[in-house]
């Protein structure tokens, strides 16, 4: 059951941090990310990492070699099906 | 007496018909979930869409095993037939077991967690596959179907027990699954299946899987 809900909020917490960098013009910082997102450091830095080997955020670097999170299209993608990717599971009780 | 119910070509034009409808609804159903399954690499996603592949392969080996037999009896044929009828018995068993375990784990992967369930599903597969190989008939098959498909109205009726509500997904579920036991019959002798409930049971079966996609498309646009 745990597992359920884990699986669940999954979803949940991608769509939130993805949502957040949108809201920021597309271009955040990974500690005010990890505050908004209201996740722990370790939760954070898992989440992160998986949005980045799936290819749903990149990171780029300014000229003062600051680190920023921008979404990718796919990023884009997922936060716009959202509600349909939802919508689907409930559908088919998935 | 299968003979000449196959060489009918008013059979044969349902069969291929059926065949092209249900077979272009499962591959729509499969492609049209790539992007969803894509996003969130959600595991229920997984082996619902999986099984309306392995579904459309087992209609596709399905068609075959009787167009093999057509061949072989209306031009006298009979080079490697037997090759071909192992190949798509093993196949299309194969396929059509893949499809049920997946659909069955789709809707029931949250409360029963295997740890290698394609392993798993592929090993009872290939078991049933070799044993529809074995016998050259359709029997142990649609037997061995009908055992998984009271597995899954089992294991589907004790979780909606608790939710005390049956849910429509469900009937349609297990409607699609009857149908294709049903479908099985026509490798057999068929004595008990004359032409038109064999096509009204195909349409109520096209309905069905068209509920289905039309379900699919509404949140995969």
């Amino acid at each position: 059951m745990d597992k359920v809900r884990r699986r669940r909020d999954r979803l949940e917490v991608v769509y939130d941090i993805l949502k957040i960098i949108r809201q920021h013009h597309n271009s955040i910082k990974p500690t005010p990310l990890m505050r908004y997102s209201n996740l722990s450091s370790q939760s954070f830095s898992e989440y992160s990492n998986e949005l980045l080997e799936k290819g749903f955020i990149k990171e780029s670097t300014d000229e003062k070699g600051k680190k920023f999170l921008t979404l990718t299209d796919k990023g884009f993608r997922y936060l716009e099906k959202y509600k349909l990717i939802l919508g689907f599971i409930e559908e088919f009780e998935l | 007496m299968l003979v000449h119910h196959l060489i009918d070509p008013t059979r044969l034009a349902v069969e291929i018909g059926y065949m092209i409808i249900v077979v272009s609804l499962c591959f729509m159903i499969f492609f049209k979930t790539g992007e969803i399954y894509d996003l969130t690499k959600h595991k229920g996603i997984k082996y619902f869409r999986i099984t309306f592949l392995f579904f459309g392969l087992a209609y596709i080996f399905r068609f075959l095993s009787i167009l093999f037999i057509l061949i072989n009896i209306t031009f006298d044929i009979y080079l490697s037939i037997n090759v071909f009828k192992i190949f798509s018995a093993f196949f299309g068993g194969y396929f059509s077991t893949m499809a049920i375990l997946s659909l069955t784990y789709s809707t029931i992967w949250k409360k029963l967690q295997i740890k290698h369930p394609l392993l798993l599903f592929n090993a009872i597969a290939v078991l049933i596959s070799c044993i529809a190989v074995i016998s050259m008939s359709p029997s142990p098959l649609i037997l061995l179907h009908a055992v998984l498909l009271s597995f899954t109205i089992i294991m589907a009726t004790h979780s909606y027990s608790k939710s005390r509500k049956i849910s429509p997904l469900f009937i349609l579920y297990i409607l699609f699954l009857l149908f294709w036991i049903v479908n099985l019959f026509i490798l057999g002798p068929r004595r008990f299946l004359p032409i038109e409930i064999q096509i009204a049971f195909q349409i109520v079966s096209i309905a069905v899987i068209g509920i289905i996609y039309h379900k699919v498309t509404k949140w995969t646009k």
